[in-house]
């Protein structure tokens, strides 16, 4: 079932959630939601789900307007960030509740829930309250019951939030086959962008009332449509330093910390501009002194980060900035050391309005060489 | 808690109990007196116990000096229950889903209704009567019970209304989502989530607006005759031209509390079960 | 040697009466040496905000000595204490600016007006929150009210800093960075710090030791790299270190000349028995049944590995996640590049002695560390 929005707005009295809002998911996929909280995210998923109405703008399940269609006619299939189970039935009944709405027989009923709860590993607990499940049970009672139905589109609305790390993680990897499994386009919301770039096909970066970047996972790690998402995007956060690009004898370059790095011609549009360089704290090295373009740092702080080092340095101008590498590599821990920066992934921002520059040659990024 | 502790938190206790409990164990006590025994000075707790009061009560031959009096006790008794009982099931069945409506759909003025609805409390229950009586006069609505159980709506609608919403309103939004997703309507959805996770303050307003029917006592007086009087208003035929019958009236109360005692004691199993029921949120 | 700034001295804490109650804090014994930053570390419930309201002074120690500076404080109100807490649930006065919060705690000390403006000033711009100085409470975001929460502890002079979650609500796009600062603060001025924190994460960036606790009980006291290289029981180590530590159940026997772990699906690794300290290959073959762990950043890719097929492969930006079904079980490993695999492809997997965690399944204790004895 494809899933298509257009144009969609909806406010709660004076307050403008979501502000024209337009977004495709084709059959079978998974889009995920990403934003941070406030953004309309969870909004944009009852609209889908019919328990709120928009203002104005269309919403199509599989090319049918929805306006006035009922929820419980639009065969979707919702799991909530607090679970929202129902207190006063057991697990089973709270996962078969999809298929009493459908008048099943008791024994299709059965075999359905207990399928699920096997998938799920909670049919040990098929008798119990919600009051008497863990968390993780919870979670998991919640999702078997949004599948139940076998419903085509699934909303997922921060599932994993209430859920303790080592879980978050187990189910982060378990969450694919089973969306697989279940053959439905799903539309996932999370804050997290390990989970967002681990399960999304498609990836709607939502800020501002709407869709800020939408794209593969790749597309918006890579290059961001904005600093802001750059910033949500990685741990530890990417660097963000002030630049301006000149023009050198016979190329386009910048300077770090007074080191001049050609950027190429295809940025001849950036000349005297002031921009912000994003470059990811794993792009940064230590080399040693007289390393060309290297510049010395004073060495701050050095914290490990999942197998990572991290390590904030100062740079002769004050400036603060992070590099990251995978644990166990030699570098000093304090005093004074020497960094390179790798520029070939790195992106240009405009620093007034924080978008980001293209270069004139699509293919191209920025080149990075020593001047 | 070390044992010391726990002996003067005991004691404390039985204090407060004693104090609040008192003056309903000393009726019980002069229900089971004569007029005399209750009288005499200095008081004592030591007495003869005796069922004349009660019996007098049943039979409906008040004992005073002045020699026997007819009075309709049961009758009042029965007039109580049947008013209370009637406008409770009433106020519930139009409350209930009213609450639910104030609760869930914010349509235009939703608030102001629900306002209005409260704001009947506020009169004066005498201003609100006396043209109440003039037009019950005219539609053949005034002593009658289904005239009764309507006005008696002023105090149990608004009572009811107001705290079942409370309830309705702190179940989570998303429950009763999930259960429209899952594909029920809402109607299903309002009958197999909302009620039931309700219950507790259902029950409770249910209670309250019992204990309150009971106890009215201005609107019966206006608006009945002898005949469907309640017990409030019937209990003033205690009060003779040879003197009040403490004894009788005693044995009055004991009778007139029972109802509702024992109601408060059924309804409670399902209070303390809201309050465990607790995870209605998160 | 020094004094430690803080020891609990087999310290019990019951909800309730001793010894019936509810046992939060089961017999914990504890020393905070000077210029040390602590982490408790453990899930709700595992009793470590308990431990932490006791050293503040909130809670009664049930049984057992608590000494800041060698000085009993049992007794001791929390204001005679001399620590400084920043609280989980943030608790600012909500009639005053964010400044004056700050300011606040250096009220009642000898610090005059300017040199307070000054110490504000430096701790608001350290903890990003300049700009929201002159706000109110109420309207600034949860994040931010924690860093204010942490400001108030920080700005004052204490013998010892409590810091209950402090980046609990962070904007994780500040996290990394605040908790490199933070640590920078806390270490140039040699202050002595314990935080409270379910995350692992925050435990290991900051803490010069980790005390794990679970059910009450600490379960293990040490630094990370110790509690990542030696995790002192099955617990420690499958709670500590993220992803979590892969554990098979396995059959240990000595054939050839060489220690066979037997797994499940028949699947066997066999090392040769020289790879392994005489000691630890006799506990290991005396017990017979034992759990294998292994770390997934140290499971190997090697053509001669025994095969695993791919079920999930994740790349998340900085490092790739891949998920394998291997000897019955999920195997996860971590990679630093980007890797390109698919469902159902095959992959060799190869573990080193050295990564080889082993424990006792019955009583979780750990029995080997790669080479040699736990």
């Amino acid at each position: 079932m494809s899933l298509e929005l257009t144009e969609v707005v909806k406010s709660f009295k004076d307050d403008l959630v979501l502000d024209g809002v337009t977004l495709t998911v084709d059959k079978g996929q998974t889009l995920v939601l990403f934003g941070p909280s406030g953004a309309g995210k969870t909004v944009l998923l009852r609209l889908v789900a019919g328990v709120i109405e928009p203002d104005a703008g269309r919403i199509l399940i599989d090319g049918k307007d929805m306006r006035g269609v009922e929820p419980e006619y639009r065969g979707v299939g919702m799991a909530f960030q607090n679970f929202a189970l129902f207190p006063h039935m057991s697990a089973m009944e709270n996962i078969a509740s999809p298929l009493t709405a459908r008048q099943l027989g008791a024994s299709a009923i059965r075999s359905g829930v207990d399928a699920l709860a096997r998938l799920l590993k909670i049919d040990h607990v098929l008798t119990h309250y919600p009051r008497e499940l863990s968390n993780g049970q919870k979670q998991r009672t919640a999702l078997a019951r949004a599948l139940a139905g076998q419903p085509e589109l699934l909303l997922l609305d921060d599932p994993l939030r209430n859920v303790d790390a080592k879980l978050r993680f187990e189910m982060r990897l378990e969450l694919p086959r089973l969306l697989k499994s279940q053959n439905a386009t799903v539309v996932y919301v999370t804050q997290d962008y390990k989970e967002a770039m681990a399960l999304g096909d498609r990836i709607a970066v939502m800020n501002h009332q709407g869709i800020q970047q939408y794209g593969t996972p790749e597309d918006i790690y890579m290059r961001p449509a904005h600093s802001d998402i750059a910033r949500l995007f990685g741990d530890p956060v990417i660097n963000l330093l002030d630049v301006v690009p000149e023009r050198s004898a016979n190329d386009v370059m910048i300077r770090l910390s007074g080191q001049p790095l050609t950027i190429g011609e295809h940025y001849a549009h950036t000349v005297s501009m002031p921009c912000v360089l994003g470059v990811r704290p794993e792009a940064v090295q230590f080399a040693d002194e007289g390393t060309p373009g290297s510049f010395p740092v004073k060495v701050e702080a050095e914290t490990p980060l999942n197998e990572k080092t991290v390590t904030l340095m100062l740079t002769a101008g004050n400036r603060e900035i992070m590099m990251s590498r995978p644990a166990g590599t030699p570098g000093p821990a304090t005093g004074t050391a020497h960094i390179t920066v790798d520029l070939h992934n790195a992106v240009l921002f405009d620093h007034g309005t924080g978008t980001l520059i293209e270069s004139s040659n699509s293919k191209t990024g920025l080149h990075g060489e020593v001047a | 808690m070390s044992p010391v502790e726990r002996v003067l938190r005991g004691l404390a206790i039985t204090l407060v109990i004693l104090f609040f409990m008192f003056p309903i164990l000393w009726i019980l006590l002069m229900s089971f007196q004569t007029n005399e025994t209750i009288l005499r000075v200095p008081p004592s707790m030591v007495f003869e116990p005796t069922l004349i009061n009660y019996r007098s009560l049943i039979t409906g031959k008040l004992q005073t000096a002045a020699g026997s009096l007819e009075i309709q006790f049961m009758r009042n008794l029965w007039n109580s229950l049947l008013l209370s009982t009637s406008s409770v099931a009433v106020g519930l069945l139009l409350g209930v889903p009213a609450a639910y409506a104030f609760a869930r759909l914010k349509f235009r003025g939703s608030e102001d209704i629900a306002f209005t609805l409260l704001s009947f409390r506020f009169a004066p229950p005498l201003l609100v009567l006396l043209p109440l009586t003039i037009y019950f006069q005219q539609i053949g609505l005034a002593n009658t019970y289904i005239g009764l159980i309507w006005v008696y709506q002023l105090i149990v609608l608004p009572l009811i209304l107001w705290i079942v919403r409370g309830y309705f309103e702190d179940i989570p939004a998303d429950v009763e989502y999930a259960y429209r997703i899952a594909g029920h309507s809402w109607f299903a959805t309002f009958r197999k989530i909302a009620l039931p996770l309700a219950k507790p303050g259902i029950a409770a307003a249910g209670l309250l607006a019992f204990i309150f029917a009971w106890n009215n006592f201005i609107f019966a007086l206006v608006l009945a005759s002898a005949d469907k009087q309640p017990v409030t208003v019937g209990a003033l035929a205690f009060v003779t031209a040879s003197g009040i019958q403490y004894g009788q009236i005693a044995a009055g109360i004991v009778l007139s509390i029972a109802p509702t005692f024992a109601l408060a004691i059924y309804a409670q199993r399902y209070l303390v079960e809201g309050l465990s029921l607790g995870a209605v949120k998160g | 040697m020094n004094q430690p700034v803080l020891h609990l001295d087999r310290v019990d804490k019951f909800y309730g009466e001793i010894d019936k109650g509810v046992h939060a804090v089961k017999n914990i014994n504890m020393e905070v040496m000077p210029g040390e930053i602590i982490a408790l570390l453990g899930s709700s419930g595992c009793g470590k905000t308990s431990t932490l309201r006791m050293v503040a002074g909130f809670e009664s120690a049930s049984r057992g000595r608590i000494l800041i500076n060698g000085r009993e404080v049992q007794t001791l109100s929390p204001v005679k204490r001399n620590v400084a807490m920043a609280f989980e649930g943030y608790s600012l006065y909500p009639t005053v600016s964010v400044r004056d919060n700050i300011a606040f705690a250096l009220k009642s000390s000898t610090v005059d007006a300017t040199e307070t403006g000054r110490l504000v000033e430096e701790m608001a711009e350290m903890l990003e929150i300049s700009a929201i100085l002159e706000r109110f409470p109420s309207s600034i975001s949860g994040g931010e009210q924690q860093r204010v929460s942490l400001a108030r502890a920080l700005i004052r002079q204490a013998d010892l800093y409590l810091l209950d979650e402090p980046m609990g609500q962070l904007e994780p796009q500040l996290r990394t960075l605040l908790r490199s600062r933070l640590k920078y603060y806390i270490k140039s001025r040699n202050l002595t710090a314990i935080l409270v924190t379910h995350d692992q994460t925050e435990a290991n960036a900051l803490a010069d030791r980790i005390a794990v606790m679970e059910d009450g009980e600490l379960q293990q006291y040490a630094s990370p790299d110790q509690i990542k290289e030696r995790p002192a029981n099955l617990f420690t180590g499958t709670f500590v270190g993220e992803p979590p530590m892969n554990v098979f159940p396995a059959r240990a026997t000595v054939v050839d000349g060489s220690v066979q772990f037997e797994l499940a699906g028949g699947l066997a690794l066999r090392y040769p028995e020289a790879e392994f300290q005489e000691s630890v290959r006799q506990q290991i073959i005396e017990l017979k049944e034992v759990v294998l762990g292994v770390r997934p950043y140290a499971v190997k890719r090697r053509e001669d590995g025994a095969p695993a097929q791919v079920m999930v492969n994740q790349w998340l930006g900085d490092q790739t996640h891949i998920a394998a079904s291997f000897a019955d079980e999920t195997i996860v490993l971590v990679e630093h590049d980007r890797v390109r695999l698919s469902d159902g492809d095959t992959i060799a997997i190869h573990l080193e002695p050295d990564d080889l965690h082993v424990f006792d399944p019955v009583s979780g204790r750990a029995l080997s560390h790669g080479r040699s004895m736990a």
